[in-house]
């Protein structure tokens, strides 16, 4: 089991489920636990029924807003539990004109930080039954018995630099907010690579995108890939070849993480989704970076009002890059 | 398959010097599609045009590829010839293997394959050209001029006389601009206001000219032949119906302020007109300086103008016009010399600029005419003039020449004479510059008959002494140090660029140089002309220039401004962004970027699961799209298409550049 705070998801029931009997909402997306402890995966709720399904604990990782996109279609007004990464990717969604700002109510959820289960394992070994929590502690129970150890060494990567764990937009904020994170590591990683030469840089990449199956995994959990048709499935013109080789690979990354420049709220879903561990972040982190060094620093996803740095011409605009 | 014809250009030996036409010909004939191949020396010439027209017909073909010189020079001559062979003219492509090829590259065996290239990469894309019809769009009979300097006031002359509604937009309260505050005019020393006032008085009487001074241009939207225009006319605060120009209101006005037009050396009412000739004659209220916006009291002038003209509670007035064409002519200003130190400008009442000193010789001017130092009222006796004052200095100043320095230096030093019998000119130059009809004599005369001594050489520092100004220069010929007792100083500034010019041009939707003077489509062949359809540049935005050169280059703008409104329509463009509203995702990125306003959103409804389901995408008004793409390359999902560069001819070129072996 992976119970963290009972009184928490009790609140979050209470309130969700006057609206859904009420008819504030026609359906709630929230989450319910997976085949193992510690999965939970996303809940479709229409009936009080189906909210006693309802969890929320450490591995609530699933972006919720995304599967607006699909909802909307067959429900008039949908509630939505959101993190702090969530709310910003139905930011995102907003600012894309993929939703109705009126036909979605949002119900903010402060979030300690998704752990990760590989790293509670690697831990405590395969017979991991179970955690505890309590205090920023998490205790690992196990079948020889129960190990403590401290919460955040444990968090998932995308979680570990987060700067807004709490809803950024919300109608309801159902828990204590937290409050702004320091990030300093945020691009820690995208300083080192940006060290190396051109060479090392393009050999990194080729071993890490050698890996990619092309499942697109990553769309499909990311807030930003929205189009309805991908340029990876178009026909005419055929821009993505079918072919499983690393240029191939190489085309399908770039495309994706340019389409995402100004865009991105680094909320890390690809790179969770990733079956083979791509560092998909560091690519997205490289162009929110640059576009901060161009543009002047912008967030995206926080506020919806603030038009992408893509979308504005303004004389005072800094140079451009030939004059870099 | 299409049956693409390929022709080949030497363009003399621009092209064949180069390039390898025999082997380029030879292999073009395997590109895909390809029935004929052919080169010819000059293919732009009469029987190079006819040379592709027969061909068209002798081997039916329907898509044409061109390897000659850019597009831009070039392409609309041989589409012509293509549409005259009974093609449309959009199935033609121009390979650029001049520009892009022979004139950058000096080795045959690599100029050779690229022009190969590029010609295969032409003739992939024009297997998917289509026919493409130019949208016919209407024109606005109208013109409109900002800056009502006299290349402003001559063009909008000339545009009415030929028929047209023409609207002058002045920020300045007043008509006439630079010209205005100048006493006589070289070469031929005629009264500046006496031929300046009769054309102010024939702009505002002129049926066909509208005059809106004290305005400026806010928002310009549109395009050639249908410009919408938003102009802010700032409050007077006088009715200029009711006003007749008595002048009693600025007679009484306690209050008083420093005067722009004398350049800051004397004052001018709060309540005024900026000159006595001032066209429209109706003064403003300087709201900065007046007392009764400043403090709440006074209204003297409302007590005292006979006809009640006097309006207190006026605002601004934003108004939109359409218009068919824009003339720029918004003049120049003079530099302010004071970051050259060694002349200390701005130090000493008698070290004036051109200008000021030119406001000394009018009898309306701070003298009342008389040419005295501004320190004492005493005539100078000894008056020193410095050329290229931050002109021709690359490393403080302006590397370009100011062009009028010389001459007006030369006539300033000519009228001192007359008014100062006793007055000894001296001038420190660089080189003296007279190109222009009677320019070189009338120097001539100022250096023989007026007694003016012309010193090669630098001033390196000028310091008052007593009663007088030391200059401290050096005679560039002869190696001497020279010092001179003057009384007055006079510096040729630079003449440069208005300040708020690149304000202007990216309103208007035209780019400037590095000095923010307004670009030219082309130096030699297109001088008034910009890169923006249907936008024109006169005078001094564009460069320095005199009077004659200015008026000259306003009447040529009025006559391609009156060429353009005489057309009964134009042709707009074809290359036009679609949309692919199944596809598109709705999410208006296109919207943001287009810089024409030529996409909005519509609603659209789509079958769902058995019923219908709305939902917003992009749609684009041809008739305001320019073909400028940008829409395309934001949409992600390649749902907009620019016709004529489709994403698919774009990647066909580059797939036949890059797949060959
Ligand atoms: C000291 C001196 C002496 C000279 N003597 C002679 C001479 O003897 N003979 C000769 O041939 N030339 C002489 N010249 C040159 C002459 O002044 C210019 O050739 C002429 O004034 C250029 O006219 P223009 O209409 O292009 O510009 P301007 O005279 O500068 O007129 C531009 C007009 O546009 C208006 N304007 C500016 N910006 C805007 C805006 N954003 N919106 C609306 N209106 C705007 C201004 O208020 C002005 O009225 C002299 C110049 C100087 C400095
Ligand atoms: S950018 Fe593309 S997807 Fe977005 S609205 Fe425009 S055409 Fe549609
Ligand atoms: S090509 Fe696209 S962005 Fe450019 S003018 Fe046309 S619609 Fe606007």
């Amino acid at each position: 089991m992976a119970e963290r705070n009972l009184e928490q998801l009790e609140k979050i029931r209470e309130v969700v489920s006057q609206d859904l009997l009420s008819g504030r909402i026609e359906l709630l997306l929230g989450w319910e636990k997976g085949h193992y402890w510690w999965q939970s995966r996303p809940l479709f709720a229409r009936s009080k029924d189906d909210l006693a399904k309802l969890t929320w604990d450490s591995f609530c990782a699933v972006n919720l807003s995304r599967y607006l996109l699909e909802e909307l279609k067959d429900h008039q007004k949908v509630g939505v539990l959101v993190k702090g990464c969530d709310s910003r990717a139905f930011n995102r969604l907003l600012q894309d004109n993929m939703v109705e700002r009126d036909r979605v109510v949002l119900y903010g959820l402060p979030c300690p930080g998704i752990l990760d289960y590989k790293l509670l394992a690697a831990e405590a070994g395969p017979e991991l039954k179970g955690i505890a929590e309590e205090n920023g502690k998490i205790v690992l129970k196990t079948a020889s018995g129960e190990v403590e150890v401290k919460r955040d060494q444990f968090l998932m990567a995308k979680c570990r630099e987060c700067l807004y764990p709490d809803p950024v937009v919300y109608d309801q904020m159902l828990l204590e907010p937290q409050g702004k994170k320091e990030a300093p590591e945020r691009f820690k990683a995208v300083d080192e690579l940006e060290t190396l030469t051109p060479e090392e840089r393009f050999a990194y990449w080729e071993k890490e995108l050698s890996r990619c199956l092309r499942c697109y995994a990553c769309r499909q959990a990311c807030p930003y890939c929205s189009c309805r048709e991908c340029f990876v499935e178009q026909e005419n013109p055929r821009w993505q070849g079918r072919a499983y080789q690393p240029s191939e690979n190489f085309l399908f990354h770039l495309v994706r993480a340019y389409h995402g420049a100004g865009r991105c709220i680094d909320c890390g879903e690809c790179q969770r989704a990733c079956p083979v561990d791509i560092p998909l972040q560091e690519l997205n982190r490289k162009l929110i970076k640059d576009i901060n060094e161009l543009y002047g620093d912008y967030e995206a996803g926080l506020d919806a009002e603030l038009e992408p740095p893509l979308l504005t011409y303004r004389p005072d605009d800094p140079a451009a890059f030939s004059e870099k | 398959m299409p049956r693409t014809g390929v022709f080949i250009c030497h363009c003399g030996t621009n092209i064949a010097g180069t390039v390898d036409i025999e082997k380029a010909v030879e292999a073009s004939r395997n590109f895909p599609g390809v029935v004929h191949a052919a080169d010819y020396r000059y293919l732009c010439s009469e029987m190079g045009q006819d040379l592709i027209k027969k061909a068209i017909v002798d081997n039916q073909l329907d898509r044409v590829v061109v390897g000659t010189c850019s597009p831009r020079m070039h392409e609309g001559t041989f589409r012509k010839a293509a549409a005259e062979a009974g093609l449309n003219p959009y199935l033609l492509e121009v390979a650029n293997i001049r520009e892009h090829c022979s004139w950058v590259h000096k080795d045959i065996e690599e100029a050779t394959p690229k022009a190969i290239s590029l010609l295969r990469a032409a003739a992939a894309k024009a297997v998917l050209n289509e026919s493409l019809d130019a949208p016919e769009l209407e024109v606005e009979k109208r013109a409109l001029v900002i800056g009502g300097g006299i290349a402003g006031i001559q063009a909008a002359i000339d545009i009415a006389e030929a028929g047209y509604e023409v609207d002058v937009v002045e920020r300045e309260p007043s008509i006439g601009g630079r010209m205005a505050q100048l006493e006589k005019t070289f070469p031929t020393l005629d009264c500046s206001a006496c031929i300046l006032t009769p054309k102010m008085v024939e702009a505002a009487q002129h049926p066909n000219v509208n005059l809106i001074t004290y305005s400026e241009v806010e928002e310009v939207k549109g395009f050639v032949g249908q410009f919408d225009v938003k102009i802010r006319q700032k409050a007077r605060s006088v009715d200029p119906v009711k006003c007749t120009g008595c002048g009693i209101c600025y007679e009484k006005c306690p209050s008083k302020a420093s005067s722009e037009f004398e350049m800051g050396l004397s004052k001018r009412k709060a309540i005024y007109i900026p000159f006595p000739q001032a066209v429209p004659n109706v003064p403003v209220i300087d709201r900065d300086a007046c007392l009764y916006f400043t403090k709440g009291r006074c209204q003297i002038c409302e007590k005292e103008c006979p006809p009640q003209a006097i309006v207190y509670d006026q605002e601004d007035e934003i108004f939109e016009r359409r218009y068919g064409t824009i003339i720029v002519a918004t003049g120049f200003d003079q530099m302010n010399p004071s970051q050259y130190g060694e002349y200390g400008y701005g130090q000493h009442p008698d070290i004036l600029t051109g200008l000021e000193f030119e406001r000394l010789f009018n009898a309306s001017g701070p003298t009342g005419g008389k040419v005295v130092r501004l320190s004492d009222g005493k005539p100078p006796e000894k008056v020193v003039f410095i050329q290229c004052v931050g002109s021709r200095d690359k490393a403080r100043g302006m590397n370009y020449c100011s062009k009028i320095c010389c001459m007006y230096t030369a006539k300033q030093a000519i009228l001192l004479k007359e008014k100062v019998p006793d007055a000894k000119s001296y001038v420190f130059y660089i080189d003296v510059r007279t190109a222009g009809k009677g320019y070189e004599e009338f120097q001539r005369r100022a250096a023989e008959e007026y007694d003016v001594a012309y010193l090669r050489g630098q001033v390196g520092k000028i310091f008052p002494d007593g009663d007088h100004l030391v200059v401290h220069g050096v005679d560039s010929l002869s190696g001497k140090i020279i010092e001179i007792k003057a009384d007055m100083v006079v510096l040729a500034a630079a003449s440069i660029a208005r300040a708020d010019s690149p304000e202007l041009g990216r309103i208007v939707g035209i780019n400037s140089d590095s000095y923010h003077f307004f670009n030219e489509a082309h130096p030699k062949l297109k001088p008034v002309e910009t890169h923006t359809a249907g936008v024109f540049i006169a005078g001094a935005c564009q460069a320095p220039k005199d009077i004659p050169d200015t008026v000259a280059q306003a009447s040529a703008a009025a006559v391609k401004a009156v060429g353009l409104l005489s057309k009964e329509f134009l042709k707009g463009e074809a290359c036009t962004a679609e949309v692919n509203q199944a596809e598109c995702s709705g999410c208006l990125y296109c919207e943001a970027v287009c810089p024409y306003s030529a996409i909005s959103p519509v609603e659209i409804e789509e079958r769902y699961q058995g019923g219908t389901l709305k939902r917003t995408v992009a749609e684009v008004n041809p008739a305001l799209c320019q073909g400028c793409g940008s829409c395309t390359v934001i949409c992600r999902s390649g749902s907009i298409n620019l016709k004529g560069f489709s994403n698919e001819q774009i990647l066909a070129e580059v797939d036949a550049i890059c797949l060959q072996r």
